[in-house]
């Protein structure tokens, strides 16, 4: 599991100072701190981003504002943000309310509130709502990534790098070549949110990543995967072959 | 009824060369006995009139021929031909009306084209003959009038009931007369002499013997004519109709003069002057009264038109009063309508001002309390500063740490003081951001809890957060962030040393969760606790001196909870501790 990526933009040294520490103590990896609109956008094409933390007043104008409303505009750039303010004035709200998804926070904050907001922008953006709140699931999951809440904090793991998935009653077993690890998701919801072309269920508990696939043993009812990993494949399920592309 | 007026005259040259006027007066004789009592001709239009009762114009031209209203008998009779011309027997007595009243009117040629139109079948032919024959005798066709005249001598007795046979033989004599043909003139007025004798006609018989002197006159039959003359003459004495009279009395004049009798000529002509001037007083009487009413006509007219006027004056000075009236009224009644609306928001105005004293009063009082707590908090920082150099310069270690720690507890607690205002002035202002969302109360509850841990840990005080996680309440979030910071706040400072604050739900309601904040504190009376939940009262009395407190933590809590359609409420425990309960409407 990775890090999330964070991009501060904050003008105020003290404070972003402040919350680059408290995300740090939180396992959370900062890719920068921009202090003006202009630097928060070349950061924010520069890099990879997971989430955005804004301030809306930057050098006492709303900037922070216009900065989400453009990268809200740019489709498929757009990122999970959260709004950082001191001040509850109506109109500012109202013209930041425009940015949806919209979360924010007042200052000053402490450190669970923080994480709190930064849990709730990703299930916003991701509309899957309570999932980090509740004690029924703890994995959000967007084209690219898994978002895993682990202790107080968030991970992300590469769809891209999963072998197969073993379910066990209401956990997930992830199965990379790097690691394993367990995370809390209904298998429906998992199917229903992974790409259908790409994750195939091949047994009533294994969900493969066809692209890891080295190997099919019909006679077994084997499937052999990259990194040596074996996984049965049931009668149920063998009409999956038709849609492999096959050599003959 | 039958004006009949012929002017007969004669010129003849008598022996001295000189020319005498012989008038002769024929028809009006009649006039007298003819209105005492009805024609026949009229009691039969009179029955016609009553058997055709359905014809209403025909029955009106009938009512006004016997009225002798002319102009109104040609009016309905008009009316009644455009209707119902199919009846021709109503239609030729229509016809005679019209014919009659346009000869009365002396319109002789439409007369004649009425009479014209009337059926030869018609009953009463005989009578249009004769009036026939009159019109053209107006107009000297002497041998018309013979024709139309002649076959009228040989009627039954039973027709001429209904006109005067004096009349159709005197006319037929005159015709002949001025025709010369004194034979057939002789017979005639003769005969007609004869008819008046018998019938006792004196009126008729001095015309027929003026008539029949004037034959005897112009054929120079003297001897026969001057008897004659002197009849009429002496039966004119004993008659009222003074045109008789005169023409008798002239006629004997003009007689004697020619007989050369100068004298009783004279005398004749004197009378004849005052038969004459008779007639022209009465002429002129007549003229007179006619102008005299007139006169009166006209007066009556312009009173009448002045009434009028008066009226017409009257009726616009009635209008316009009452004009004016509505208009005033309408006046009056919007004027009392905008006083009443005034008044109405005098009341108001007034209302407000009192409110706002009390608010602005209460404001004072609110702004002089924070004040002196923040002056207190920031004296207390000072010294504490000041001592704080002290063991800096003097190396006491141990000292700053005590210092720095009671240093940050104050100011902590000057800026919770300044948060509570800050919030306090947006509530009032309604400038802050509210936007109710459903909220998961247990992150909620440690979010604002953490800020307090090391509060609480220094005070040894043991924190339990024991809400659920499926606890979801409708709620804005900083609002609620407020109120729960000012709860457990309280508890905190109201807390003994080693006590406890939990925070829990209660879910006894369907529609509220209920958030309880429990201290094991210090407590409050009764009094106390009603003061704090009531309204009106902004700032309790302070009832722990060395713990400070506005109440104003307190009250913006209620309104937060107001605002959020919450509930709150206070129980609570002298020297046990208190609970503060919060209910918020759950997320359905």
């Amino acid at each position: 599991m990775d890090h999330v990526n964070v991009l501060i933009v904050e003008d105020t040294p003290s404070e972003s100072s402040a919350l680059t520490a408290v995300l740090k103590a939180n396992s959370y990896n900062i890719v920068g701190v921009a202090t003006s609109f202009k630097t928060a956008l070349e950061m924010f094409y520069a890099n990879k981003i997971d989430i955005v933390v804004i301030d809306i007043f930057l050098n006492g104008n709303p900037d922070g504002i216009s900065f989400a409303e453009t990268i809200n505009a740019s489709p498929g750039a757009s990122k999970p943000f959260v709004f950082l303010t001191s001040s509850t004035d109506r109109q500012i709200f109202e013209r930041a309310k425009l940015t949806q998804p919209f979360s924010y926070l007042m200052k000053p904050f402490n450190e669970l509130e923080i994480l709190y907001a930064l849990e709730m922008a990703v299930e916003k953006f991701y509309t899957q709502t309570d999932v980090f709140l509740g004690d029924e699931e703890d994995t959000i999951i967007s084209k690219e990534y898994l978002f895993i809440k682990k202790g107080k904090s968030l991970k992300k793991a590469l769809i891209a790098d999963i072998i197969y998935i073993e379910v066990e009653e209401k956990y997930c077993n992830i199965i990379t070549e790097k690691e394993k690890f367990v995370i809390l998701i209904s298998l429906t919801k998992m199917l229903k949110l992974l790409d259908g072309s790409v994750f195939l269920r091949t047994h009533r508990n294994y969900i493969v990543n066809s692209e890891k696939i080295m190997e099919i043993v019909p006679a077994d009812n084997l499937i052999v995967l990259a990194g040596n990993h074996k996984v049965t494949l049931s009668e149920n399920y063998k009409d999956i072959l038709k849609k492999l592309p096959t050599l003959k | 009824m039958d004006i009949f007026v012929f002017m007969y005259s004669i010129f003849r040259k008598t022996i001295i060369n000189s020319f005498y006027l012989v008038s002769i007066l024929f028809g009006g004789f009649l006039y007298s006995q003819e209105q005492e009592k009805k024609s026949l001709f009229d009691i039969e239009v009179q029955n016609k009139v009553n058997q055709y009762k359905a014809y209403s114009n025909f029955k009106k031209a009938g009512m006004f021929y016997i009225e002798n209203n002319w102009d109104s008998t040609l009016v309905y009779s008009m009316h009644h031909l455009n209707e119902a011309k199919q009846h021709v027997d109503l239609a030729n007595y229509a016809h005679y009306f019209r014919g009659y009243s346009f000869k009365v009117k002396k319109l002789y040629q439409e007369a004649k084209k009425e009479f014209h139109l009337i059926a030869p079948e018609f009953q009463f032919d005989f009578i249009v003959k004769k009036r026939l024959g009159e019109i053209v005798i107006e107009e000297n066709e002497f041998k018309q009038a013979i024709a139309y005249l002649e076959p009228l001598t040989k009627l039954s007795s039973e027709n001429y009931r209904y006109l005067k046979k004096s009349e159709v033989f005197q006319n037929l004599g005159v015709c002949y007369l001025h025709l010369k043909e004194f034979d057939k003139a002789e017979q005639y007025l003769i005969e007609n002499v004869d008819f008046n004798k018998k019938t006792k006609d004196t009126l008729g018989l001095v015309a027929a013997y003026g008539a029949i002197a004037n034959l005897y006159y112009e054929l120079y039959k003297d001897d026969l004519a001057i008897p004659y003359f002197e009849k009429a003459y002496q039966l004119s004495k004993h008659i009222k109709k003074t045109d008789s009279k005169r023409i008798a009395t002239l006629n004997m004049a003009v007689v004697e003069e020619n007989r050369k009798d100068f004298e009783k000529a004279l005398t004749y002509r004197k009378e004849y002057e005052k038969w004459n001037d008779s007639l022209n007083d009465q002429n002129k009487i007549y003229e007179v009264a006619k102008i005299e009413k007139e006169f009166a006509v006209k007066e009556k007219q312009k009173e009448v038109s002045l009434l009028q006027a008066e009226n017409k004056a009257k009726v616009i000075e009635r209008n316009g009063l009452f004009y004016s009236a509505v208009v005033l009224l309408l006046l009056l009644g919007v004027t009392m309508y905008f006083y009443k609306e005034k008044i109405k928001t005098n009341r108001i105005i007034v209302a407000q001002k009192e409110n706002l004293d009390e608010l602005n009063a209460t404001k004072d009082k609110l702004f002089s309390i924070v004040s002196h707590d923040l002056r207190s908090s920031v004296n207390a920082l000072k010294t504490s500063n000041a001592t704080l150099l002290d063991n800096l310069e003097s190396r006491n270690l141990v000292a700053l740490d005590g210092l720095l720690q009671n240093n940050s507890a104050i100011v902590n607690g000057a800026y919770n003081l300044l948060d509570n205002l800050l919030h306090w002035a947006l509530l009032q202002t309604k400038q802050s951001y509210f936007e109710i969302t459903s909220l998961r109360l247990f992150f909620i509850v440690e979010q604002v809890a953490y800020n307090y841990k090391p509060l609480m840990l220094e005070k040894n005080v043991q924190f339990e957060n024991t809400v659920s996680k499926k606890d979801v309440v409708l709620a804005d979030q900083e609002s609620l962030k407020i109120v729960l910071r000012n709860l457990l706040d309280n508890a905190i400072k109201f807390s003994k040393a080693n006590g406890s604050i939990k925070i829990y739900t209660l879910n006894t309601n369907e529609t509220y969760c209920d958030l309880v904040v429990e201290d094991s504190g210090l407590g409050m009376s009764e009094t106390a606790r009603l003061e704090l939940l009531n309204d009106t009262v902004l700032l309790s009395k302070k009832e722990h001196e060395n713990i400070i407190g506005t109440g104003l933590g307190l009250q913006l809590c209620k309104s937060m909870i107001k605002k959020n359609k919450g509930k709150f409420s206070i129980e609570s425990e002298l020297g046990k501790g208190t609970k503060m309960i919060v209910s918020l409407p759950k997320t359905t």
